[in-house]
């Protein structure tokens, strides 16, 4: 037996259960310490220790002192063990089994497309789904759909946006171009044709055919057979963007690039020279020669690269596009061009072999030639492409941080790409103030100033803000975000010379634990898993979640305590390593709001109610040992003894542990504050514990002093028989039996018909066993104490009314505690379980919105609302929200998006970050 | 222009098809039931204030009507409690020396009833510190015995005695069975007359009937044959009830409600009724009387004493008012909390509509 338990104590992983465990052992312990003692004490006089109707048996008389007592000990240690439920364990292992299903059952994270629906790989872990504070999130093929997707380009102010975005995939209705401005002029068709012919040109793609045997032909015919290859999938995406703008990019032979027009006309352009892209100057040219004898530089690059060298064209226009683009999360690409002169490209060329030949700073001196080449642009027209986040992705993990969970973005992509995936998943907002913590300023300061000063900054602010954590929103104070990379990081991890290692990186966790967002770009594998357990080891021991899908993500995945693999496009080495496998990141949102909420309520309920019911069952009996001369006598007839946890009680908790819904699923998806009830363990705390425990008690002592009282000393009978001591122990055992499923029934809010099956059902049971195990003379047993026990207590008025008025009295003060709580400190939850009984009863009367009686959460859901809504808007929609300057008439329903512009005096950081993003 | 990625280097083919997922996905989409979409048609209980409200109200004037009633009945009930251990204070102080335990010594206790016992009148007696409760006392029995099957384990330690006869029955309950008897007399003008009572009828019927049995034999005395009575008794078991063949051996009522072991170490048990015929038709009248009791079990040892009670019973019990008093404190309690809840209720709503405003 107490192998059994050690050896749970040991395996079992669930945090808080274990110490409840430790605590119940003491208890075991101290009573059956105390009864021993007791019963030495009692026993002290003669009389009472063999009065002469009781006589010892020989070899008991004979047997030492203390060996007597360590018996003594251990017998009473048997008595109690039921308060160690190990009947506990079998059960929580059950339900995690089997509620896994449910998991895996799900329809609606069930992926259409892939076929695939989730895994689980392992069931240990279910409610830890409702405890996550912090999401590790890979980006690409993550956040975003790994899917770069050409989306709009701009010449000359005038946007063309290709007919049909579909995915990645490229359609046969592509000739079509959709003119949002009025077609433009003669020039302008010029400049255009420039345009689309500067993109099919200025790009490192090689082309593969799918087929090998008849690839040109087929390529040629049918235009999806192709498959363009290159290093960045931004430059995939714009020459398959432009191909369905009309113009495509055949192949490159005999250094003659090949380009289909609009015309179905195979233009020819010489390739001359490729300045190639590096990030310093952040563009990249290309030389060639048309088949008129043209020659002409295309150059494709970021913003801020570009504008500095054009001399000519619309530049403000195009300007406020690439601005308005960047802000929405597109990565932005200029495109120029000048047209050389022979004898300019003769310069040019010798420049650049000069550069190419140079032995010594040949980097240096083909950055010098580039930068003399690359000037006077004229400006052609800006591109955007959209690495396509994933669908919701940004409504994830909206609702992911407004459920109190921080997200951070682990990448090993540079920190101008990964911040504009940040910005347009809504990792970070408008008015986030973005803290950084880059090489760059490293390099500028020392590390430890830069550490300081910001641990200042976002100190000072939270100082002065008192933090509400349950109030659903933290806009009212200042979101910060930090960005961080791989190299700073490791200096912060680098233990220090002069001892104090640990110095730094409690001060990086302080500015971590007060920002809402965190992004760690340039991460390479094994940093992610650093990140992981740097926070995992942090002294609050918050529970990590990391979110993958490539091979690089599988050491953050084996490190954080809940590893999901998004079962993607990169192989199933993430799936296969993970925890939990889910179609897509969107899935995450049901997994964690509503699957993790209900295994967390579900498994709390459980442990805490298997602690309740067994200290119901055995505080009587260590109660009845004052009564009984502390002789160990049991209180129950060992039937009853072993059948309480193994079939009167288990199967209704079993149920509950499976199916119980407090709240809907869907409102538990509305209301993403909804986890924050039950964020840090919050049914499993100390306080949730102790009420159980006490309740136990309170019950136990209820049943057992009721029916002594009933019992004592009189006539409990109407024909003036009396009972024994094995139906006072039945009555005791009819009432706890009662009340204890009763008590589940209280708690239940959800019935199904299982529900009232199982419920009802084990209480029927009980009665037909007891009826049946006191009916007949069992053969094979060599006592018969419990022949017609049962069946005389229900023959006597005085029992029946004993039974009910003490199954009241041990309900009522939970039900009243329930109600009281309820009225005076409601739960989010149960607040919206309130309004959604009252919006059911009052339908007809009141708005929805206007039945949330409470202020408190009414803001709370009322912003919700069209927060949700601006969601499903376009992103251009979102756009003019926020720029619009009229907010402050906006009815105060809106207080959500007001609070992000109020705040939009912040640092702005879209505008340096996405011009970068080439 | 070029991009840098982590890890794995990443292949980028566009476009593909996917057809991979359209095949397989028949077989991997799961079931639509309500049951795995965790949508079962469901009742949402919530435990409101509007609903708990009526609840407690009803609980309370449930207990309070039912508290009164049995607190009614319970008064109707007479019960007349007398302590005779020390009565005879020679015949306690005789049986505390054991070698006297076969001599007899007789005692009477006289008492008076100032009005009428009606109804049916129980008698009991009743002893205290006695802990027929113990475990070594309660499993020193034999159930198999008292069937009429011949085996006696378990009894230890009276299972036989050394020459190894084996008890009949055997076991420390039957060994110690309460073997005072106790006669009601009734003094009516210097004369004493008996009052009838009953000895059967009164331990339950299955006891009775099933679960106490005579070894099967030709008569009784042959039936336990090859047995001897237990170590304190004076007879043996065959001759419990001379008059009464079937009240006696193992179905000897006596012994078969001594043998149903009491709760708690203060205890009663049913020992005669009284005969409702002549004078006793409607009960005990009024009027002096006087137990005669052959004072045979100690009590002095184990500091105990012993009572012998008259009682009517009613529907609920005995003279009982705990039930009754409990169901009152207990409505009286709930129809408060239901009136507290009702303030904070409307207290708050008031405080709501405040806000809403």
């Amino acid at each position: 037996m107490l192998m059994e338990i050690f050896s749970c104590l040991f395996f079992f992983f669930f945090r808080s259960m274990n110490v409840f465990l430790i605590v119940y052992l003491c208890i075991l312990i101290s009573k059956a310490l105390i009864n021993t003692v007791l019963k030495y004490v009692w026993q002290s006089e003669p009389f009472r220790d063999e009065p002469w109707y009781n006589q010892k048996t020989e070899p008991e008389r004979k047997r030492n002192l203390f060996l007597r007592a360590f018996t003594d000990f251990l017998a009473f240690m048997v008595l109690f063990n039921y308060i160690i439920p190990v009947s506990m364990y079998v059960t929580v292992e059950m339900q995690k089994f089997l509620g896994s299903y449910f998991l895996t059952w799900d329809e609606e994270m069930f992926d259409e497309d892939t076929g695939e629906g989730p895994l689980v790989n392992t069931s240990d872990l279910n409610e830890e789904l409702g405890q996550i504070e912090y999401v590790f999130t890979d980006k690409t093929g993550t956040l975003t759909e790994n899917n770069m997707e050409f989306v709009e380009c701009c010449i000359e102010g005038h946007v063309y946006v290709p007919h049909v975005i579909c995915n990645g995939q490229i359609l046969h209705d592509c000739t079509g171009i959709d003119m949002i401005d009025s077609s433009p002029g003669g020039s302008g068709k010029e400049r255009e044709d420039l345009f689309f012919r500067a993109l099919c040109l200025c790009h490192t793609v090689q082309v593969k055919d799918d087929d090998s045997v008849d690839g040109l032909k087929k390529n040629q015919l049918s235009r999806r057979s192709c498959i363009y290859i290159s290093s960045s999938p931004d430059e995939v995406a714009l020459v398959e963007g432009i191909q369905r703008l009309g113009y495509t990019y055949l192949r490159l032979k005999d250094n003659f690039m090949e380009i289909l027009n609009r015309e179905n006309n195979i233009e020819k352009f010489e390739l001359l020279e490729v300045l190639s892209f590096d990030s310093v100057r952040r563009r990249m040219s290309v030389i060639v020669r048309s088949s008129t004898g043209d020659i002409f530089l295309f150059c494709k690059g970021a913003d801020s690269s570009i504008f500095p060298r054009v001399k000519e064209g619309k530049i403000d226009q195009i300007r406020s596009r690439v601005e308005r683009n960047a802000v929405e999360g597109l990565r932005t690409l200029c495109v120029a061009y000048k047209k050389l002169t022979a004898e300019e490209y003769s310069n040019a060329q010798k420049l650049l072999q000069n550069a190419k030949l140079a032995l010594q700073d040949r980097e240096k001196k083909l950055a010098e030639v580039y930068e003399k080449i690359e000037r006077d642009f004229i400006l052609l027209g800006a591109t955007a492409v959209e690495d396509r986040l994933q669908e919701k992705a940004a409504d994830t993990i909206e609702a992911l941080q407004k459920a109190g969970i921080k997200v951070w973005v682990l990448t090993g992509d540079k920190m101008e790409t990964a911040a504009a995936t940040c910005y347009a998943c809504k990792l970070f907002r408008r008015n986030t103030q973005i803290l950084e913590l880059t090489t760059k300023k490293i390099e500028e300061q020392s590390l430890h100033d830069v550490l300081f000063d910001l641990s200042k900054t976002v100190l000072r602010h939270n100082g002065s803000l008192t933090r509400d954590t349950f109030s659903g929103l933290s806009t009212d104070m200042q979101d910060y975000g930090l960005i961080i990379d791989g190299a700073a990081l490791s200096l912060i991890m680098k233990p220090r010379q002069d001892g104090s290692s640990g110095n730094y990186r409690e001060l990086f966790l302080e500015i971590c634990r007060n920002c809402s967002a965190v992004l760690c770009c340039r991460m390479a594998p094994l940093q992610k898993a650093q990140i992981v357990k740097l926070i995992k080891l942090s002294k609050e021991h918050p529970i990590t979640l990391a979110i993958g899908d490539g091979a690089n993500d599988v050491s953050m995945i084996l490190e954080a305590h809940v590893g999901i693999g998004i079962i993607g496009k990169e192989g199933r080495q993430a799936a296969r390593n993970s925890d939990y496998a889910i179609p897509k990141f969107k899935h995450l949102k049901k997994m964690l709001l509503v699957h993790g909420h209900f295994y967390y309520v579900r498994i709390s309920e459980l442990v805490q109610y298997f602690f309740y019911k067994n200290v119901c069952f055995i505080f009587p009996q260590f109660l009845y040992q004052f009564f009984c001369g502390f002789s160990q006598q049991t209180l129950y007839d060992t039937a009853y003894l072993t059948l309480y946890n193994i079939s009167f009680t288990s199967l209704p908790i079993l149920l509950y542990g499976l199916m119980e819904q407090h709240v809907s699923a869907d409102t538990l998806k509305r209301e993403p504050s909804l986890y924050r009830d039950v964020a840090k363990n919050a049914l499993l705390r100390w306080r949730a514990f102790i009420y159980w425990t006490f309740l136990g008690v309170f019950d136990a002592v209820v049943f057992f002093f009721g029916a002594y009282f009933l019992f004592d000393n009189t006539i409990v009978t109407s024909n003036g028989q009396m009972f024994g001591n094995w139906t006072f122990g039945t009555l005791v055992f009819t009432v706890l039996v009662f009340t204890v499923t009763l008590k589940l029934a209280l708690d239940t809010h959800y019935w199904t018909w299982i529900n009232h099956f199982m419920i009802w059902g084990s209480l029927v049971f009980y009665i037909v066993f007891s009826l049946l195990w006191g009916g007949i003379i069992w053969p094979f047993l060599n006592y018969q104490r419990m022949y017609y026990v049962f069946m005389q207590m229900l023959s006597s008025g005085p029992a029946w009314l004993g039974i009910i008025l003490l199954i009241t009295v041990s309900l009522l003060p939970d039900v009243l505690k329930k109600v009281l709580c309820r009225q005076l400190w409601p739960t989010a939850t149960e607040r919206i379980q309130n309004a959604s009984r009252h919006c059911r009863e009052h339908i007809s009367e009141f708005t929805p919105l206007a039945c949330l009686k409470s202020p408190r959460y009414r803001s709370s859901d009322c912003s919700n609302s069209p927060a949700r809504r601006s969601n499903s808007h376009s992103k251009k929609m979102m756009f003019t929200h926020w720029r619009g300057i009229d907010y402050s008439v906006l009815p105060s329903v809106f207080g959500y998006s007001n609070k992000h512009c109020r705040s939009s005096a912040g640092y702005r950081y879209s505008g340096s970050g996405l011009e970068t993003s080439v | 222009m070029r991009r840098e990625r982590s890890g794995v280097n990443k292949q980028y083919s566009f476009p593909t098809v996917r057809t991979q997922g359209e095949e397989t996905r028949p077989s991997r989409c799961p079931d639509n039931s309500a049951f795995k979409q965790q949508k079962l048609p469901a009742w949402k209980p919530q435990l409101s204030t509007a609903t708990v409200l009526p609840g407690f109200f009803l609980t309370g004037a449930f207990c309070l009507a039912v508290g009164v009633c049995l607190i009614l009945s319970a008064n109707s009930v007479r019960d007349v409690q007398i302590d005779y251990s020390d009565k005879c204070s020679d015949c306690s102080k005789f049986r505390e020396n054991s070698s006297n335990w076969n001599k007899e010594c007789h005692c009477s206790v006289n008492f008076t009833l100032k009005e009428d016992i009606l109804g049916d009148v129980f008698m009991y007696y009743g002893l205290q510190n006695f802990y027929q409760n113990h475990r070594r006392y309660v499993i020193s029995r034999s159930d198999a015995q008292l069937l009429g099957r011949n085996v006696n384990s378990y009894c230890a330690p009276f299972t036989a005695y050394r020459n190894g006869t084996p008890m009949a029955p055997c076991g420390a309950i039957a060994n110690s069975m309460f073997n005072d008897t106790i006669d009601l007399f009734y003094n009516l003008n210097s004369s004493a007359i008996q009052v009838p009572v009953l000895k059967t009828g009164n331990s339950w019927w299955t006891d009775k009937n099933v679960k106490f049995r005579n070894p099967k034999s030709y008569n009784l005395s042959s039936a336990f044959a090859g047995t001897a009575r237990p170590p304190y008794w004076h007879k043996p078991v065959y001759l419990l009830d001379e008059e009464d063949e079937r009240n006696n051996g193992y179905v000897n009522e006596d012994l078969i409600i001594w043998m149903r072991v009491s709760a708690f170490a203060t205890f009663r048990n049913l020992y005669r009724r009284v005969k409702r015929i002549r004078q006793f038709a409607d009960g005990l009248p009024a009027g002096n009387y006087t137990f005669r009791i052959a004072y045979n079990f100690p009590v002095t040892k184990f500091k105990g004493r012993k009572h012998v009670i008259l009682s009517t019973v009613v529907w609920s019990g005995g003279s009982n008012p705990f039930l009754g008093i409990a169901y009152v404190v207990s409505g009286t309690a709930a129809t408060l909390t239901g009136f507290v809840i009702t303030a904070i209720h409307l207290k708050l709503r008031k405080k709501k509509t405040y806000f809403q405003k």
